[in-house]
Formats: C-alpha cells, structure tokens, sequence
C-alpha cells in the first residue's frame, strides 16, 4: 500500500549538478540531469541515483546517510546543508528545479568534493581536545547541570564543514581559525574539566582568532545541527576580556571537581 | 557567493566604512584651509557646496547613517545574546536608516534647490 | 583585544560626538562659511569638544582601515608595516586638526580711527 501511495506521488525533477574535472575542464560548468522523485527521496538519493543509472562519473563524498558523519555538506541553491537529511522537493524551485554545488570558497578537487585541508588545519590549531588536570580522578569528574547547559549543544557538532565553507572571513582569509574551529575551542573553554581556559583564550586573543568575525552570522544559518557559532563566539570575546579571572575561577572549580571525584 | 542578509549587512559596512575614512581624510585638509586665512577658507568652502557636492552630502549622511546604526546592531548583538532575531534586527535597523536618512536628505535637498 | 575594544568605545563615543556635529554644524543646512562657524568655534568648550571628536574618529577610522585591510591573507605578513603606518598617519593628522581647530578664532581686532 505504501509503494502504491509514494508511486502516485513521485514526479520528474531537474537536478543541476555543478561538474569539474581538472584534468580536462577549464571552469566549473552546470550539467541537468532529469530523475523520477518521491517525498522520500532525499537529495543524497538522488545523486546516488544519478551516479547508478546516468553519469558514473558524478562525484561526491558520502558515508553515514544519518545526518552524524559530516561527509555530505554541499551547497543546495546557494545555501549549504548535508544532503543525506534534505529531501529533494523541499528544494525544488517553481520550474521543479533543484542546483548542487560543492561547498563555496574552497579549492575543488572533483565535482562536488572539496579540499577541506585548511578546515582541518585550523580545526587542530585550537587542541580541540580536553586537556585535563594532573592528577586522574578515581571516580567520574561530576559536571552540574547547568555546567552542561552552558555548552550549548556545541558537542554535538558533526565537522561537516557547512559553517566555516559559509563564512566570509574564510573567503577572504584562509589564516582565520573559522567557526568550527572557534565553537570548539568554546565548547573547550567552557567546559569545566578543562585545565587551560587561560592559555586558550590567550590564543583565540590573535589576529586570527575570536575578533576577526565579522559577525555576518552565515555559520548559524548553515549549521545543519542548529548550533550556535557566533553566540559562541560573543562569549569568548566576553570571557577573553576577563581571562585572568576565569582561569581562577576554573582552578577553584577545578580543585572542587577533583575532590569531589576521589 | 553566500548571500544572506548578514552579508549584505558587512558589504555595506564595509563599503560605507572605507568611504567614510576617505571622505575623513578629504575632510581634514578642506577644513585644514583655515591655517592659510579666512579668505582661502571661505573659497575653498564655496567650491564644496555647489549642488553636485550637495547631492554627495546626501550619499555621505546615508553613509553615515547606516555604519552607525549598523554599529549599534553589532553593539546589540554583542552584549544581549539576539542572534535568533538576526534577520529582524537587520530588517529593522535598515528600516531605520532608511527613514532616517530621508528625514535628514530632505532639508540639504531643499536647501540646495533654493539655492 | 585591543583593536576591538578601541573600535567599540570610539564607536559609542561616535555615536555621541557624530550626532552634535550633525545637529550642530549641519542641521538646518546654510551656507557654510568662517563667519558661521566662528560664532561657535570661539568657544574654547566647543574647540575642546571638536578635538576629543578628532581623536574618537581617528582612532575608530584607523583602527577600522587596519582591520580591513588585515583581512586580507596576503596584507598578514606586512602587519607591523601596516600598524606602523597607521600610527604615524593618526599622530600627524591629529596634530594637523588640532592645529586647524585651534586656527578658528576671530581676526585680530581692527582699531577703527574716529
């Protein structure tokens, strides 16, 4: 009965596909593909589908199809999104018409694949990792509710890409930590287990930290997990501002934290 | 290109900002025309205020007008956490500039048309 | 940090000292000339309002033109040339309009004969 339903429903959909192959193209070109959609098909669907039965020479990073590897982001009418969540008549214009681009202002590899090196480069720049005090504790650190609320959902960010591809300061300046780079660093910051608010902040202090965003709010629109980049980044300004008193409070915390885990 | 109006909102202020320090700098040595007398001020004057540079008066005040209000958007946005009426707020502070550079363009126009 | 919170207390001061000179000098628009602007400008409180409204947009303009062009990738390795440059062009114009501020006071009196 469900194959019934969605077979009365599915129409035909021009999927424009931005091709560039560097071995032979000179510029990025627009090539249509025309391809049979439900309301299931998702957007990855179809550029599955096209790649099996049209063009195997489409290409386009993909993995998890959930919404949690960060593979997919791509530009879809001009905005950047994951495509593995996105159905395609969502997207549709009035002439049923849907565009994919690869992610704008990096250098493209391949069709709709990216270089993403200085993303990663910038990422690590910040130790996106927790570094702990000396001294592990025995049992679990406890971290309060309201430690947790602070954070802001900012773990859960998937690396996809969408927000820092978003962002003007990246276009024009491939130095900028960008917004992924700096949510981290804030979810880092913030987080109470964390031994070096005071050195991290010192960092995000720089010519190409926290104060070159221009507030231009591009990376919120792109999240694709609604997070927060430029509020997280508002916060560090504010905490950088008093750094020397956050990273006391923190070690006062901090030696709370420990006793309260022995 | 990613438009949105956080973009428009940064190119503007961009464009005004670079024009304004410009125009900072045009300003400084016209007015610096006093230090030779009163005579080559006032001649010199004369020369800014026939009505094309009027009209340019009316660019500079929309300038103006929009950095400052652009500003105050960003001060807003800074200390209050807004982000989640980001595109009202831009819709409202140009709403703003809008009106406010009409209100203040008016007057200089008409000035300039009595002549 | 430095640059930003210059750039934000000169701007709110901006908004302040920007919206007198508007009112002041400009509103209602006449025609501008010494005799106009002398009838303020003779006032050592207005001299010293123009002066602390020098050094707010010389400090907002520069600042502001510094980060501009900073961000650009290829203007990040003259950062010291940039900075250095920026400094000397606001002590000089400083100086260069606090001098022309200062240049607006009445003509020496005339001794008129009877």
């Amino acid at each position: 009965m469900t194959g019934n339903r969605m077979e009365a429903s599915t129409q035909s959909a021009a999927v424009r596909i931005q091709r560039f192959d560097p071995d032979v193209d000179k510029k990025p070109y627009f090539r249509t593909y025309h391809i049979p959609v439900t309301a299931d098909t998702t957007i990855l669907d179809a550029l599955d589908a096209i790649k099996q039965h049209q063009d195997g020479s489409v290409t386009f990073r993909r993995s998890c199809r959930h919404a949690i590897c960060g593979s997919c982001a791509m530009n879809i009418n001009g905005r950047n999104t994951l495509v593995c969540n996105q159905p395609v008549r969502a997207h549709l214009d009035k002439k049923n018409q849907i565009s994919i681009r690869p992610l704008p202002y990096l250098p493209i590899i391949k069709d709709l694949v990216v270089d993403r090196s200085s993303f990663w480069e910038q990422y690590l720049k910040v130790k996106p990792w927790l570094l702990p005090p000396d001294g592990v504790p025995e049992k679990e650190y406890r971290v309060s509710p309201d430690e947790v609320a602070a954070l802001q959902n900012a773990e859960t960010c998937i690396m996809c890409g969408a927000c820092y591809s978003a962002c003007q300061v990246v276009a024009l300046n491939k130095n900028y930590l960008g917004p992924h780079a700096l949510l981290k660093a804030f979810l880092r910051v913030l987080d109470p287990r964390d031994s070096q608010p005071g050195q991290r902040l010192q960092q995000l202090d720089g010519d190409y930290g926290v104060f070159r965003c221009h507030t231009i709010f591009n990376c919120i629109d792109a999240c694709p997990k609604q997070l927060n980049p430029t509020e997280a980044i508002e916060t560090l300004r504010k905490l950088i501002q008093k750094r020397v008193t956050f990273a006391a409070a923190r070690e006062v915390r901090q030696e709370k934290l420990l006793s309260e885990s022995r | 290109m990613y438009r949105s109006t956080g973009f428009i909102s940064f190119i503007f202020r961009r464009v005004s900002g670079v024009a304004l320090v410009l125009y900072l700098f045009i300003h400084i040595w016209v007015i610096g025309s006093i230090n030779a007398g009163p005579a080559v001020f006032d001649q010199r004057l004369a020369l800014v205020q026939t009505p094309i540079f009027k009209l340019m008066e009316v660019a500079l005040l929309a300038a103006v007008i929009y950095h400052a209000f652009d500003g105050i958007r960003l001060l807003i946005v800074h200390y209050f956490n807004v982000t989640d009426a980001r595109k009202s707020m831009f819709y409202a502070m140009f709403a703003a500039f809008i009106l406010v550079t009409i209100a203040g363009g008016v007057p200089i126009i008409l000035f300039m048309l009595e002549g | 940090m430095r640059l930003f919170r210059m750039q934000r207390f000169s701007a709110i001061a901006l908004v302040v000292f920007m919206t007198i000179h508007m009112v002041v000098v400009h509103y209602p628009p006449f025609h501008i000339d010494f005799s106009r602007i002398i009838e303020r400008l003779d006032q050592p409180l207005w001299k010293g309002i123009d002066i602390a409204f020098l050094f707010f947009v010389l400090v907002h303009a520069l600042s502001g033109g510094y980060a501009v062009l900073m961000d650009i990738e290829r203007v990040n390795a003259s950062k010291r040339l940039l900075m250095g440059a920026a400094v000397l062009v606001g002590i000089a114009a400083f100086v260069y309009g606090s001098i022309t501020i200062l240049a607006f006071h009445p003509p020496a009196a005339v001794v008129v004969l009877p």
